[in-house]
């Protein structure tokens, strides 16, 4: 089992000057400690327009600043969109090659195409085509990471021949994943050699079939890239504490406030029907299997927030229905106070991790 | 946390409907056609949208033409229009005003479920091209927009949120303003989608001055079954509807 953290970075309404500045601020000193602790993975979205949830439009920039100031962790795009609006493929190949290089070949790269109107709309991007648009994308980025030229006449992009420059500094690329909200995805994921980057909590029957036919389906994929990342992730919160009933409500009103600031987006299907959007889209799983009915979160299968043994047990369920990758969102807009945050940390890292045979990394390596 | 509307609830109440009690029967609505036509609008459309309840993000606003064969008040068109906005974690559409073509639906629309809809006339016309919808009050056109470009879609693709109105209630013999819920569901039987467009709109005519339909997202046609159920939520309108919502079945 791996560990990963998953930043929207998300801020609270009243803006300051200095409010942005704080939550990139704290975020960078949690991924600072979390490479020092033993986690695997640091991933952050690409977001626009959302207000509160996410002010995360430029990951690779952040992302970048991780990567200086860490020697181990993984940084990962979660995810790049995959849309034309959004993102010129060559854009995205040339600044991934750039993130590939700074940070001594640890990159991950996430791919998607975005689920709201809000960010759909603002881009003027059309929803019915995404899903396309994503196919397109995706088969071309290893080709641009990897071979000497690269020339390109698809439906939604072309290029002439041309030398895509910097070539990424892992051989033969960084691994590619897809974020996987939708029902289905995972298959998507599966059928092309992706890593399955899942961003809803779901439930562990539920999981476990998903991810039982993503395993059996990526047997026998066409890979989009030179190798295939049969690797399966899901995301969580986690607010570990020593008093069980603190760690528990703490986590829970960070869930609830989750929640809360994702419902007020307006997601693809709410206002443009569409078979491309057939599920509401991460923000509505998010209420219907993290919390109740209404916006308090009841316990919540697998959720990993309480005490050490709480959490342990959270994990376990996980790993037995096959997931290789836990990505913990560990705060949101800001409701839990930094240092507690980074307790929250030391002692997951202290009472939790050796659980999974994972001990604090020795002071050496890394890029 | 998230923005809160801003509607001075003081300007608003000498205008709002009066419910005779919550305790409306439920209306079956089958073979209903519906034109649905959604727009963003302005970020001071917020004014419009009561304190307990947030702006979506973007604000939008929906149009939406209703063409019911089977009532119990006999057959009739509505027109409505419907702010977005979250009341808590949920999608819900504030009715701001509306237009039925007959006074005893109007009548009833406004004494059953708080609805704040006005006798006029509307029609709605369909083409191979699109489908026309307009609606007059006192022989003024007030909205005149269209679905253009239609294409078949699946009817599954299609989902509309719930509505709320502010409505003029009895609650422990005194009456209170409330928003109400009034939460249709819907067996989509067929769907089509096309682009909105509007050649005539009058806000103050729908109780939404200076309201502008700004940047179109999409249209709908869909015939579906539908109803208007019984209430089952009122909500506080000045305080945040996870405090102040209370439960009537």
């Amino acid at each position: 089992m791996k560990f990963g953290l998953f930043y929207e970075l998300s801020v609270p309404r009243p803006w300051t000057r200095e409010s942005e500045r704080t939550v990139y601020r704290n975020a960078l000193e949690q991924v600072k400690l979390a490479d020092e602790l033993g986690f695997d993975y640091v991933w952050a979205v690409e977001h626009h327009f959302l207000e509160e949830y996410s002010h995360c439009p430029a990951p690779e920039l952040f992302l970048t600043a991780c990567a200086m100031t860490t020697k181990r962790i993984r940084v990962g795009h979660g995810i790049v969109v995959c849309v034309p609006e959004f993102n010129h493929p060559i854009k995205i190949a040339e600044r991934t090659a750039v993130l590939d290089i700074l940070s001594g070949g640890r990159l991950e790269v996430g791919t998607g195409r975005s689920a709201t109107w809000t960010e759909l709309g603002g881009f003027r991007a059309d929803p019915d085509l995404t899903k396309q648009t994503w196919d397109e994308f995706v088969r071309c980025l290893p080709k641009m990471w990897t071979s000497d030229t690269f020339a390109y006449e698809g439906r939604f992009w072309s290029m002439p021949s041309r030398t895509i420059l910097p070539k990424v500094y892992q051989r033969p690329h960084p691994p590619l994943w897809v974020a996987v909200t939708t029902p289905g995805t995972e298959l998507d994921a599966a059928e092309r050699g992706l890593g399955s980057l899942g961003l809803t909590f779901g439930m562990f029957a539920e999981q476990e079939k998903r991810i039982a036919e993503y395993r059996r389906r990526i047997q026998h994929c066409a890979p989009v890239g030179e190798f295939v990342n049969d690797t399966v992730a899901t995301v969580n919160f986690l607010y570990c504490h020593e008093d069980e009933k603190v760690g528990f409500e703490t986590g829970r009103r960070m869930a609830d406030t989750f929640n809360y600031l994702a419902t007020q987006l307006i997601s693809a299907r709410e206002v443009y029907p569409t078979k491309s959007y057939q599920s509401l889209g991460l923000l509505p799983q998010l209420r219907r299997q993290a919390t109740g009915p209404d916006t308090s979160s009841q316990a919540g299968e697998g959720l990993c927030f309480g005490g050490p043994e709480r959490i342990i047990r959270a994990i376990k369920g996980w790993e037995s229905v096959g997931v290789d990758c836990i990505n913990f969102l560990v705060n949101t807009a800001e409701v839990i106070p930094q240092a507690d945050v980074l307790a929250s940390f030391r002692l997951f890292a202290r009472e939790v991790m050796p659980a999974f045979g994972k001990t604090k990394p020795a002071d050496e390596g890394g890029a | 946390m998230p923005l809160y509307g801003a509607l001075e609830l003081d300007r608003v109440v000498a205008r709002l409907p009066r419910m005779a009690n919550l305790d409306t029967e439920a209306w079956t609505l089958p073979g209903t056609e519906i034109l649905q036509l959604a727009w963003e609008v302005g970020r001071d459309s917020a004014r419009l949208l009561p304190r307990a309840m947030h702006p979506a993000i973007p604000p939008y606003a929906t149009v939406t033409v209703a063409r019911f064969p089977d009532t119990p008040v006999g057959s009739f068109t509505l027109a409505l229009l419907r702010l977005a906005g979250r009341a808590g974690a949920h999608p819900r559409g504030l009715v701001l005003g509306g237009v039925a073509t007959s006074e005893s639906a109007a009548h009833a629309l406004r004494e059953r479920w708080g609805l704040p809809v006005a006798h006029g006339e509307v029609t709605f016309r369909r083409y191979h091209d699109r489908a026309v919808a307009t609606a007059s009050l006192g022989g003024k056109t007030v909205l005149d927009a269209a679905l253009v470009a239609p294409e078949t879609i699946s009817a599954g693709d299609v989902q509309y949120i719930a509505s709320v109105t502010l409505a003029e209630v009895t609650e422990d013999g005194q009456a209170r303003v409330r928003l109400v819920q009034v939460d249709s569901h819907y067996t989509f039987h067929k769907a089509e989608r096309g682009r909105p467009h509007v050649d005539r709109f009058l806000a103050d005519a729908w109780n939404a001055g200076g309201l502008a339909l700004v940047h179109p997202i999409s249209a709908s046609l869909t015939t579906a079954d539908t109803d208007l159920p019984q209430i089952r939520f009122v909500m506080d309108p000045e305080i945040p509807v996870v405090r102040g919502t209370r439960r009537i079945r």
